[in-house]
């Protein structure tokens, strides 16, 4: 971190000049022809197609069907990741007769299973939900282990001292002290969910995102594919600046997540 | 709005005896400390201090001997560490309020956690987190959590031990001055000998599992160091502690 940048408009400009500036060269050197439409189109080529795409529709529908993928592969794998973390975290037997299980599984990029997960489901709707649910479990999972592992026992002590009964202790001294690491997991579980849904969607899909940029590829339309590439960054994006907001509400307390 | 008197309660050991295993930490304890007596407790590292201080206010079991103090069966034995202990996401109110235990909330609750809020000289910062205060405001937290639910016996483990030097004496005079106006009964451990001195009506020295040196402390308060008195007390403590080696008395 800089020590000496100010909190002038300069410097709050400061980290948009680059992407600006390539955006401008991309658009210069489109139409001086020096990238040719098929290999790249133009910013205001794609800007054109987002608009069409928006007014016959299909964008937002197949924007809302990526988006529901997502939060729900995002659900489930994310509870089950939670709910399991905090039962290994908070039970040794629990942790003795899972956790060496699910650490060897942890190890199966859980991309790899594609074929696999075809054969079982075919290409519907349950293929894409069981790999993005299956990618962000362990993030969840071994974050929310780790947070309540983690949180001081001293701390731990002085809630048994002053009398709290388990369900206290779990939400006023364990819950709150994970937090921090829970999130952590869970801006990893983000990166995870797009990756894996982008990969789900233009390997096997009819319909979302992915989908939409490989039926563009089959008519060479590059600026429908380069449109999705720059929505899959926006939607990303997007989650990343939610979690963002989360963090700074819910660990207000944490010097390192306080609003600068 | 301040804090009533509490009052205090006796505590009294009879032959105690602790060990962990074979490990024999305290042996032959006997002591009878009246109620709102303010009692210091000295001795080398590992001697049984804390593990003495955990037994009198229950946290412990005593391996044999006869433990009695009736603050226990009142559930009002409370203990402040050397660490606050503090919740790092509740604000500093909520943080008194875990001392007033399970389903104590409301207005009532409230009150009695600024009262005794005001009376450690936090009054104003209710709605702070610990990470916004200093070292000695966190401990004042912590002596107030251990206080607003009123206890009659208040065990402090080297409650001043992580502090700069005058932060200490700032917190000195203000655990006496809390001691004074509440009234309990005072347990407190410290490496210090001149703290144990100018805070205690007597203290005691622990040496091999046993108590070595019962003094009263009969001065005025608030004491002044550095006077006759005051030394002549000190030195017979540190005497005790170091026997004749006179380098590790300059030590200290
Ligand atoms: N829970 C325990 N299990 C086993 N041994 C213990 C336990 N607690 C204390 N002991 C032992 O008892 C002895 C005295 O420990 P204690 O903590 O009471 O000393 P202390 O006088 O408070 O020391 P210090 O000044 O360093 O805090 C030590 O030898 C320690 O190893
Ligand atoms: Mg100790």
């Amino acid at each position: 971190m800089a020590a000496t940048a100010s909190e002038g408009p300069l410097s709050r400009a400061l980290p948009w000049l680059v992407p600006l500036a390539l955006i401008i060269l991309w658009q210069v050197s489109s139409s001086l022809g020096w990238l040719p439409p098929n290999i790249l189109p133009a910013p205001t080529a794609v800007l054109q197609a987002a608009w069409l795409k928006l007014q016959d529709g299909s964008l937002v529908d197949n924007l809302g069907v990526s988006f529901a993928r997502a939060m729900s592969g995002l659900i489930i794998g994310g509870a089950i990741g939670f709910s399991l973390g905090l039962l290994n975290g908070l039970s040794k037997r629990a942790e003795m007769l899972l956790d060496p299980t699910l650490q060897m599984i942890r190890n199966i990029p859980h991309l790899a299973l594609i074929p696999l997960v075809i054969i079982w489901f075919g290409i519907g709707e349950s293929a894409r939900l069981f790999l993005v649910a299956l990618g962000v479990f362990f993030p969840i999972y071994l974050n929310t282990l780790h947070g309540v592992r983690n949180v001081d026992p001293q701390l731990i002590e002085m809630g048994r001292i002053y009398g709290m009964n388990n369900r206290t202790l779990f939400l006023k001294v364990i819950l709150p002290g994970a937090l921090p690491s829970i999130f952590v997991g869970l801006r990893f579980a983000l990166g995870v969910m797009w990756l894996t849904l982008i990969v789900a969607e233009t390997i096997a899909a009819n319909s979302g995102i992915g989908h939409m940029a490989m039926a563009a590829r089959e008519f060479m339309q590059t600026d429908i594919v380069v449109l999705s590439i720059v929505i899959y960054a926006i939607l990303g994006k997007l989650a990343d600046s939610a979690t963002r907001a989360l963090e700074r509400k819910f660990l207000a307390w944490n010097p390192a997540y306080a609003k600068v | 709005m301040s804090s009533q008197p509490t009052g205090g309660s006796r505590v009294s050991l009879k032959d105690v005896k602790k060990a962990f295993g074979d490990n024999v930490v305290l042996q032959g304890i006997d002591l009878e400390i009246p109620a709102g007596q303010f009692l210091s407790i000295v001795g080398k590292s590992g001697c049984g201090k804390s593990t003495l201080l955990r037994l009198m206010i229950g946290l412990d079991s005593v391996t044999a001997g006869v433990l009695d103090a009736p603050a226990l069966k009142e559930q009002a034995a409370r203990i402040v560490f050397q660490e606050p202990r503090l919740l790092p996401w509740a604000s500093v109110k909520d943080n008194v309020a875990v001392g007033l235990g399970e389903g104590q909330s409301g207005q009532a609750a409230d009150q009695q956690a600024a009262a005794i809020l005001d009376e450690v000289g936090l009054k104003g910062r209710e709605g702070l987190w610990p990470s916004q205060l200093s070292g000695g405001m966190r401990q004042r937290v912590a002596l107030a959590r251990a206080l607003v639910s009123q206890p009659t016996l208040l065990a402090l483990d080297e409650p001043l031990g992580a502090l700069d030097a005058l932060t200490r004496i700032d917190m000195q005079a203000l655990l006496e001055g809390v001691w004074q106006d509440l009234g309990f009964t005072a347990l407190m451990v410290t490496h210090d000998v001149g703290e144990a001195v100018a805070l205690g009506d007597r203290v005691i020295l622990i040496d091999h599992g046993q108590v070595v040196l019962d003094l009263a402390v009969d001065l005025p308060r608030p004491r002044k160091r550095g006077t006759p008195e005051f030394a002549a007390l000190e030195g017979q403590i540190l005497d005790k502690l170091f026997g004749d080696d006179p380098r590790a008395r300059e030590a200290h």
